[in-house]
């Protein structure tokens, strides 16, 4: 047997003796249960429907949201640019690859709050990171953005002005119904072309 | 400094496939130099007279675990920040047997085949004629495979969490194992009748 083969064994294997005597590392990447706790008791998780409407706006590349309802009501209506992971498959290997994403700010949302907290407070415990609740859910976010009530007229700038601002954000996502209408009709206008009668002199001239 | 570099930013994200043309034509260049790029010596692998293949990438897989494990708890690195490939059960099993099948059939493995195209060897230009037709099959006919080539997702599992077992414990155990299929490796080669090529 070669003395180089004896010397280059002898090294590999003294370490990985060595290895064994490695203190053993937190393999368990869950949240401790105090830890939980301080993270439930901490209102910061929500975001307003304003908050995230306005970073939809502007097209954040770092938001990401994501309704945890069923795929049926998923299809029926979402918060556009929101992808749907339902809560019961929320443990599988892609939505946890999806929600693992370090560089995204993950926005949950249900028909309310209730399940996209149910939701978050799962992924908090399996200690992903930057995850958050949308306030209200989709219902908040249909009554303030979608159908959002125009102030009388001696409210406050802000009231006005946040009025303004979902307004605007409702036709940036669904168009301006009114302006919608004005084109349908304008386009139907027909042209008519009234023909000269083939005998006719021209009028005038030579 | 403490790794892994690009993830952790110290080198920018644009050098990615700089770097990665640099270690693939290193990686070319030590299979050649190792004589990789003869299918006969791979198929030693099969036959029992030559066990190079194995040597070469069990010590390979050897030194790198033992690099990270050591790496890792020194600090030089975060080893949980090392991207895993997500591991789809079912393509390895079929992708497995094709890839083995085509292995002892034609004598080479991708890489290998390179080297071997690299150096003039004309077999191996007809097999990776081969991989290239394979792969436009396989992405022609991508609809009809895609269940099966998406199921059965289990993310970036580790075998020594599947196995309940301590890192280190695996590695250890790793060492040894490798160190016996070495001397096993010899053991045979001493005993099928020697080769020439």
């Amino acid at each position: 047997m070669n003395k180089k083969y004896l010397l280059l064994t002898g090294i590999i294997i003294a370490l990985g003796i060595g290895m064994l005597f490695m203190p053993q590392r937190d393999t368990d990447k869950q949240l401790r249960p105090e830890m939980l706790l301080a993270a439930i008791d901490d209102p910061s998780r929500f975001l307003s429907t304003d908050d995230i409407t306005d970073r939809l706006v502007k097209q954040d590349p770092a938001l990401l949201l994501i309704d945890v309802r069923s795929k049926e009501q998923f299809n029926t209506f979402e918060v556009p640019g929101a992808i749907n992971i339902p809560v019961d498959s929320l443990l599988s290997a892609p939505a946890r690859e999806i929600i693992g994403q370090k560089a995204k700010d993950k926005v949950f949302y249900s028909n309310s709050d209730v399940t996209s907290d149910q939701a978050w407070i799962l992924c908090k415990r399996l200690g992903m990171e930057r995850i958050y609740v949308m306030q209200g859910g989709i219902n908040t976010w249909f009554s303030t953005i979608v159908k959002a009530v125009k102030p009388v007229e001696t409210a406050s700038v802000e009231e006005i002005n946040l009025y303004q601002f979902r307004s605007a954000a409702c036709q940036h996502f669904f168009g301006n119904s009114e302006t919608k209408t004005e084109v349908a009709t304008s386009t139907k206008k027909a042209v008519t072309v009234t023909k000269k009668p083939a005998g006719a002199s021209s009028g005038g001239g030579c | 400094m403490v790794g892994p570099l690009i993830p952790m930013g110290v080198i920018p994200e644009t050098w990615n496939n700089v770097i990665a043309l640099l270690l693939g034509a290193g990686f070319g260049f030590s299979l050649e130099a190792s004589g990789f790029s003869s299918s006969r010596k791979i198929m030693g692998t099969f036959f029992g007279y030559d066990f190079v293949v194995l040597r070469v990438f069990f010590t390979a897989a050897i030194t790198a675990m033992t690099g990270i494990i050591y790496f890792d708890y020194m600090g030089w690195m975060d080893a949980s920040m090392l991207y895993i490939n997500p591991y789809y059960v079912m393509s390895a099993i079929i992708g497995g047997i094709i890839m083995g099948f085509g292995f002892a059939l034609g004598g080479f493995c991708p890489g290998t085949s390179f080297t071997g195209v690299a150096i003039g060897k004309i077999d191996a230009m007809f097999f990776s004629a081969g991989l290239f037709i394979g792969v436009f099959i396989f992405s022609e006919l991508y609809p009809l495979f895609e269940g099966i080539y998406n199921s059965r997702n289990l993310g970036g599992v580790k075998i020594y969490d599947l196995l309940g077992m301590r890192e280190t414990v695996f590695g250890f155990l790793l060492i040894l194992a490798a160190i016996g299929m070495f001397y096993g490796a010899t053991f045979v080669e001493k005993k099928v009748k020697k080769v020439e090529y």
